[in-house]
């Protein structure tokens, strides 16, 4: 085990951008954790006489970024923002793996009616396109982030589903699990003892890809405003209170929290990257 | 297996999930917190009111005979009526699509005609400065948030220089007659070339941010399949026997270069119709993306639940049509 931690580290050390990425992804979650106890002011606090002061370009010292139409400013905003959208994303990938990974074990480990009923399902969920099905969702559970959260992992739960039940296909027909069998071990402990150990690869690779992926979501919706309460700091919903005043010339309410969305998005796509490589040379090698 | 037994089989595994789709859709929509009689009527109402309006819209009846007149009316392109404007869905669906359509599909074809060039141009000119900006430029692409992006555009654009439009399909004044509800046809069909520069100049950067995600990707993809199609033993033959280098790289390496692009393409179609939502949000474009949210922040559900049903149900009809593209370009699918 740690051999091949170690093999794919060394895979993963020679792609330089990947190595960037993962430092960008570091700052990302040490500024979501510090970021409320550094933040210069509170990021709902409205104050009507300091609207749209632009930031350090026109020498303004107090509000870094600026502050936004309703006086807020947007550094402690975006500060603020950070720990949602990174909530959210990590969220997402729990909530995910653990549904994800049970159906997928379910469906392909006792397969027949219970494997072809699960199956259905999921080919009825993969029948819409992604955002709206998460948007649907959103509209229908209301307004708040742990909701927002849930809509979301919808849309990654039944690919992820997919390919644990792939795995588990190969995997139970291995003679460690027969061996088991026969020494009487009960479905429960091979499937957590033997079938589950042998399927974490693959998902924790479609994990690490899907965390950027899961921040543009939570984006959308807040963008959107379904799902997540506008008012609150989350980055999307930052874009959308600035988009009717780009016309005025107030460009910083929606290039801050826009760069934001892009940075964590680029820097976790680059190390999912990276590390899927890593662990894809590791598996051509054995 | 001929082509067409192929076609009845995909098409007959379609209809369960079509069934079940629409089963998704009308309970989602009925657990949306709030009353949809309240909506329509305000608070305060007379009781009696109430119940002829819930026996008028069939709220009474219990929840599988309200589904399955829902589903057979549905089919019938019957969705009910807007609360709203009072209007027909399917009328409020229909008079948008047009502009939905003509962004998404300018945007597939910027995505593919630009895509492949681009791809091409730097599998072709491997590792120098074109090839190194244009692998930038694709990674930089598919991680870029493209609400955003069309807000950087417009600001850009629209507000600093001044050289297109910030929002809309056509600027006022400006009338064209409806054949198919495209504007760049219908123009065209009118002999209105003035009006025809006014609706390209306001598609252009709509289409452009939608279509940057999938034209990344797309540069990635023919970038990587040429890289393997131009360093086969038939490539160096062709150039052996003196074939032009442009006719080596667009016929013979192309062609075989382009069953991983036309898959990739195939996939995209997902993402712009998800990525209209955002665009059309964002240029104010009157397409049913913007129905769809505005009829959500309003509680429409009757738009709300025909426009998620119709758009799965083109995604669906999309989907098949994409499959047997690829049955028909790569026949060893079909006998899978």
């Amino acid at each position: 085990m740690f051999n091949e931690l170690n093999q794919i580290l060394r895979v993963f050390k020679r792609n330089k951008l990947a190595v960037v990425a993962f430092f960008i992804a570091v700052l990302l979650v040490i500024l979501a954790v510090i970021g409320p106890f550094i933040a210069p002011y509170d990021p709902v606090e409205i104050n009507l006489s300091a609207r749209f002061e632009p930031g350090f370009w026109g020498g303004n010292t107090e509000n870094l970024l600026g502050t936004d139409n309703l006086g807020r400013d947007i550094f402690s905003r975006i500060l603020h923002g950070t720990g949602i959208s990174l909530k959210v994303g990590y969220a997402v990938i729990a909530i995910t793996a653990v549904v994800g990974l049970f159906i997928g074990l379910v469906s392909g480990y006792f397969g027949g009616v219970v494997d072809i009923v699960i199956m259905r399902f999921i080919d009825i969920l993969l029948a819409f396109p992604p955002l709206l099905l998460a948007l649907v969702i959103a509209a229908t559970l209301g307004t708040g982030i742990e909701k927002a959260m849930l809509a979301i992992a919808i849309i990654y739960i039944p690919s992820l589903a997919r390919i644990v039940r792939g795995s588990v296909f190969t995997v139970k027909e291995m003679p460690y699990v027969e061996a088991s069998r026969a020494m009487g071990a009960g479905n429960t402990w091979i499937i957590i003892g033997h079938v589950l150990p042998n399927v974490l690869t693959p998902v924790i690779v479609y994990l690490t890809l899907l965390l950027g992926d899961a921040i543009l979501y939570t984006a959308a919706l807040g963008f959107l405003g379904v799902g997540i309460d506008p008012t609150t700091p989350e980055w999307g919903a930052m874009l959308s209170s600035g988009k009717d005043f780009l016309i005025l010339g107030k460009w910083w309410i929606t290039l801050f929290p826009g760069m934001m969305i892009f940075l964590a998005v680029l820097s976790f796509n680059l190390f999912g990257d990276g590390l899927r490589e890593a662990v894809d040379s590791k598996l051509r090698m054995n | 297996m001929a082509l067409y037994r192929y076609f009845l089989k995909r098409l007959a595994l379609t209809i369960p999930t079509l069934l079940g789709v629409s089963i998704i859709v009308f309970l989602l929509i009925h657990m949306i917190p709030g009353d949809p009689i309240d909506i329509m009527l305000g608070d305060r109402v007379t009781e009696a009111a109430r119940l002829a309006l819930e026996e008028r819209l069939g709220l009474n009846e219990p929840l599988h005979i309200q589904y399955w007149q829902w589903f057979t009316s549905a089919l019938h392109g019957d969705f009910g009526i807007s609360i709203r404007s009072n209007q027909p869905v399917m009328e409020e669906i229909l008079t948008r699509l047009p502009a939905t359509i003509e962004l998404t599909v300018v945007a597939l074809l910027i995505a593919v005609f630009f895509g492949i060039y681009f791809g091409v141009s730097a599998a072709r000119y491997r590792n120098t400065l074109i090839d190194q900006s244009l692998i930038g430029f694709s990674l930089l692409g598919v991680s870029i948030p493209i609400f955003w992006l069309g807000m950087m555009l417009i600001y850009l654009f629209a507000v600093m220089l001044g050289w297109l439009p910030v929002s809309g399909r056509l600027s006022m004044g400006v009338a064209i007659p409806t054949y198919t509800g495209l504007y760049l046809i219908d123009s065209l069909i009118a002999g209105q070339i003035g009006s025809f520069i006014d609706s390209v100049r306001h598609l252009l950067m709509p289409a452009v941010s939608l279509a940057t995600v999938s034209l990344a990707l797309v540069v990635r993809v023919t970038r990587s399949s040429m890289l393997d199609v131009l360093s086969e033993d038939y490539i160096r033959t062709a150039r052996a026997k003196g074939v032009q280098e442009r006719k080596v790289v667009y016929t013979h390496a192309l062609k075989n270069a382009m069953i991983p692009v036309a898959t990739v393409i195939g996939l995209q179609l997902a993402k712009l119709m998800g990525g209209a939502i955002l665009t059309e949000t964002v240029f104010s474009w009157p397409g049913i993306g913007r129905l769809l949210v505005s009829a959500i922040n309003v509680r429409d559900y009757p738009v709300v639940q025909g426009v998620v049903f119709f758009v799965a149900f083109a995604f669906i009809a999309i989907n098949i049509i994409v499959d047997l593209i690829y049955a028909y370009l790569d026949p060893r699918i079909r006998y899978e």
